[in-house]
């Protein structure tokens, strides 16, 4: 039986890290004080 | 997870610039139609208030989803609109690893153990009665497997990704996408009435709406329709279910290559690295940032309301991405055995976090 192929990488795959830096990043941004406070 | 009907075929080949600008104006209707729910339950809150009447507070997240519901179910999304649109799912995805400043590790190991220990009864509960119920209407195996997978783990992710590794029909992932969709939608609405009717605390509400609602979206925008603190905890709990999937799809691949009808899967730890969902590792990292206080109690604010803004543009999106004649366009039966499923999964999955409050004291 033919093993399964590597699968190119989705939108899904590259979308999940996007989503973790963006945020790691403006957390980075919130620590450095670049932001002083995000209203709600 | 869910990502819907609204994929960005149109923006992959083009440059990164190029890809950029034209996802601009979804981004910005997503916004907008975000923040005029929000300004009309402060709108409403304030009429109330200085006209000294009790009007009962329509959440900002009702309000955007119907917005985007009326949008998308009347005039369309213009194609203009459709790759920012689908972004949606993006600002979910970082929404929930910003939640993560809201949890201290604790919390996360206790509430997370005690989520995985559900969704593990709530997986055995459901692959055997949407066997059951697929063999009864006589569906076909695959899109059996597909609903069976679409309404445990986590929706329409699970359902793309259990189609490549069992080699399902195009048509019959449709179905399943279109079935679970449409139950997810219901849900959203129906699961906080019956909580309130219940009487549920924040927290078990929360537990139940991750547990049983379909689709990450849908869940955080259940818990958010109830409280703050109940999609925290919804969050939390769809995303120990989330967590699961590659276990899921990996059962399912080995199954369907056993009989032949898929491809043998060959490095299975790889396989199950592929599947899982990254924004787990970000919420966990968040998490233990904030744990180990490297953010003060100001800056921990901050990080709750950009997660509350990345919401916001999720829940635009849950309601723009709803088009009610597709759905109708499906079909009856794989509608019918996914909500009869789903509304007994429901009603376990109530049952175990009943128990779970008062033992847990949720």
């Amino acid at each position: 039986m033919a093993e399964t192929q590597e699968q190119p990488k989705s939108f899904q795959l590259s979308l999940d890290w996007l989503a973790v830096l963006t945020a790691v990043a403006l957390a980075l941004v919130v620590k450095l004080g670049l932001i002083h406070k995000v209203p709600w | 997870m869910a990502e819907g009907a609204l994929a960005l075929p149109q923006v992959r080949t083009a440059s990164p610039v190029s890809r950029f600008i034209k996802l601009i104006p979804g981004v910005l209707m997503l916004a907008a139609i975000g923040y005029l729910g929000k300004f009309i339950e402060q709108s409403i809150s304030a009429y109330a208030k200085a006209s000294h009447l009790h009007i009962p507070n329509i959440e900002y997240v009702l309000w955007a989803i119907l917005i985007g519901l009326a949008v998308s179910n009347t005039i369309g999304i213009p194609a203009v609109f459709r790759p920012g649109v689908a972004t949606y799912e993006f600002w979910l995805k970082a929404g929930i690893v910003l939640l993560g400043s809201r949890f201290l590790l604790g919390d996360v190991l206790r509430l997370g153990g005690l989520s995985l220990t559900l969704v593990v009864l709530e997986l055995a509960i459901a692959f055997t009665l949407m066997t059951l119920l697929g063999r009864w209407f006589k569906l076909k195996p695959k899109l059996t497997s597909l609903l069976a997978v679409g309404s445990s783990v986590c929706g329409v992710s699970a359902i793309i990704a259990t189609k490549g590794a069992i080699d399902a029909d195009d048509e019959d992932s449709s179905y399943a996408i279109a079935a679970i969709l449409a139950i997810g939608a219901i849900s959203l609405f129906t699961f906080p009435l019956i909580g309130h009717w219940l009487h549920m605390s924040d927290r078990a509400f929360g537990m139940w709406a991750g547990l049983a609602v379909d689709n990450t979206a849908e869940a955080t925008a259940a818990g958010a329709l109830y409280s703050d603190a109940a999609a925290k905890i919804a969050v939390l709990a769809k995303t120990t279910r989330n967590a699961m999937i590659g276990f899921v799809v990996l059962g399912y691949a080995i199954y369907w290559a056993s009989r032949g009808q898929a491809q043998a899967v060959g490095n299975k730890a790889a396989f199950l690295w592929q599947k899982f969902p990254k924004f787990v590792l970000g919420f966990l990292l968040v998490s233990i940032l904030a744990t180990a206080a490297v953010f003060n109690k100001e800056q921990l604010g901050s990080l709750a309301n950009l997660s509350r803004w990345a919401f916001l543009l999720t829940f635009a999106g849950v309601g723009l991405k709803t088009n009610i004649r597709e759905l109708k366009a499906q079909g009856l039966r794989p509608f019918a055995v996914g909500a009869i499923g789903e509304g007994a999964i429901a009603l376990v999955t109530l049952g175990m976090v009943m128990v779970a409050a008062t033992a847990f004291n949720l």
